[in-house]
C-alpha cells in the first residue's frame, strides 16, 4: 500500500519537474538601461559609453557654452542648433545618434536651445515632412522667412585597439565642436573611454 | 597562531607580502600649501549602506558653484591602499523635491588607486534643478 502511494507521488512529482524544468527557457532579465548592471564588453561601444559621453558632453556644454553665457541668439529665443556631420571612425556600424540625440534631447530641456529639423547636412532634411510643409508655408505667405541656425555641431567617434600579451584595450575617443554661424568653433570637447579585457572576453 | 603573539617583524612581513599579492599601490602628491581658489562648501547627509565603499570611496567634501546650471563638485578619498573601482550617478531634483529626468543620466565607472583623492563632479540638466544626490556603488562587473 505504502509503496503503491510512493509511486503515484513519484508519477505526479517527475511530470510537473519535467515541465517545469523542460519547459523552462534561458532566463531573460530586464535591467536598468542606466544601471551598472548592463553588459560591458571590451571590442564594443556599448550602451552606458553613449550615455557617459553624451552626459560629459552636455556638462560641458552647459559650463562652457550657457552657463558662461556665451550663447548668442536671435532676439532672445533659443539658440538654433543644426546637426553637421558626426563621423565615425571606428570598426564598428555605429548610429551616431545614440550619442547626438541623447545630448540634442538634453540641451532643448535646458530651454537654451533648439534644434532644427528642416535644415541638414547637403540639404537633406531630418524630418522631410517638416521642410515640405515649411517650403509650402513660404510659397502661400509669398515671402521667406527662414531663420539660418546660429550654430551646427560636428564630431568625430575614434576608435584606438592595443593589445600586451593576453589583455586587450580598446579606446573610443567622442570629439564634438560647436560652430557659431561665423565659422568659429566656440565650444569643442573630447571623451575618452577606455576598456581592458583579457583575451577570452575579447571579441577582436 | 593568534595574531597577539605575532611578532611586529611578523606583521610587516604579512602585510608587504598581502600588497605584493593585491598590487598595493598608493599616490602621492603635492600642491600649494594655502589655495588660492575657496571652494563654497555644500552642508551634506549621508548615508552609509555599505561599508566597505565607505572605506575605499570616502566622501570628504561638496561643494557647489553656484549659477543659473548648478554645478556639484565632490572630493572622493581611497583611504585603502588598494585600487578600487566604482560606479556613481548625479541625481538632480527642482524646487519641489521632483526628480529630473535627463536622457543622459547614467552610472559612471571610476578607478580611483590606492590612497588618492579624485574629484567628480555634474551640472544641473535644467535651470530648476536646485537640489542633488550623488550616488556610489561598488563595480559589479
Amino acid at each position: 500500500m505504502k509503496s503503491a502511494t510512493s509511486l503515484r507521488t513519484l508519477l505526479a512529482v517527475v511530470p510537473a519537474t519535467v515541465l517545469i524544468a523542460g519547459c523552462a527557457s534561458p532566463q531573460a532579465t530586464y535591467v536598468d538601461s542606466s544601471g551598472p548592471r548592463t553588459i560591458t564588453t571590451v571590442g564594443n561601444i556599448n550602451i552606458q559609453d553613449y550615455a557617459n559621453a553624451a552626459d560629459t558632453m552636455v556638462n560641458s556644454l552647459i559650463e562652457g557654452v550657457i552657463n558662461s553665457g556665451k550663447l548668442e541668439s536671435v532676439g532672445g529665443q533659443p539658440a538654433m542648433l543644426a546637426i553637421s556631420r558626426i563621423a565615425n571612425n571606428t570598426s564598428q556600424h555605429v548610429d551616431t545618434d545614440l550619442l547626438v540625440k541623447k545630448i540634442r534631447v538634453a540641451l532643448n530641456r535646458t530651454g537654451k536651445v533648439q534644434t532644427t529639423t528642416t535644415i541638414g547636412l547637403g540639404g537633406q532634411a531630418e524630418d522631410p515632412l517638416a521642410q515640405g510643409i515649411k517650403q509650402q508655408t513660404e510659397f502661400l505667405q509669398d515671402k521667406k522667412n527662414t531663420r539660418l541656425p546660429d550654430y551646427s555641431l560636428s564630431g568625430k567617434i575614434i576608435e584606438q585597439r592595443e593589445r600586451a600579451g593576453d589583455v586587450r584595450q580598446s579606446s573610443f575617443i567622442f570629439q564634438l565642436s560647436l560652430t557659431s554661424k561665423d565659422g568659429i568653433a566656440v565650444w569643442e570637447d573630447e571623451k575618452t573611454i577606455t576598456k581592458q579585457g583579457k583575451r577570452s572576453t575579447v571579441g577582436f | 597562531m593568534k595574531l597577539s603573539s605575532c611578532p611586529p617583524s611578523c606583521l610587516l612581513v604579512g602585510i608587504a607580502t598581502a600588497c605584493l599579492f593585491t598590487a598595493c599601490t598608493t599616490v602621492n602628491t603635492v600642491e600649494r600649501a594655502a589655495p588660492v581658489g575657496q571652494r563654497q562648501m555644500v552642508n551634506d547627509k549621508r548615508i552609509i549602506t555599505d561599508a566597505g565603499l565607505n572605506r575605499a570611496v570616502r566622501i570628504v567634501g561638496v561643494n557647489e558653484v553656484p549659477g543659473e546650471f548648478l554645478k556639484i563638485q565632490v572630493e572622493l578619498l581611497n583611504s585603502t591602499s588598494s585600487l578600487k573601482s566604482f560606479n556613481y550617478r548625479f541625481e538632480w531634483f527642482d524646487a519641489n523635491g521632483v526628480l529630473v529626468h535627463t536622457p543622459t543620466s547614467t552610472y559612471i565607472s571610476r578607478q580611483i588607486e590606492g590612497k588618492e583623492s579624485i574629484f567628480i563632479s555634474a551640472v544641473s540638466p535644467v535651470a530648476s534643478a536646485k537640489d542633488f544626490r550623488l550616488k556610489l556603488i561598488e563595480s559589479t562587473r
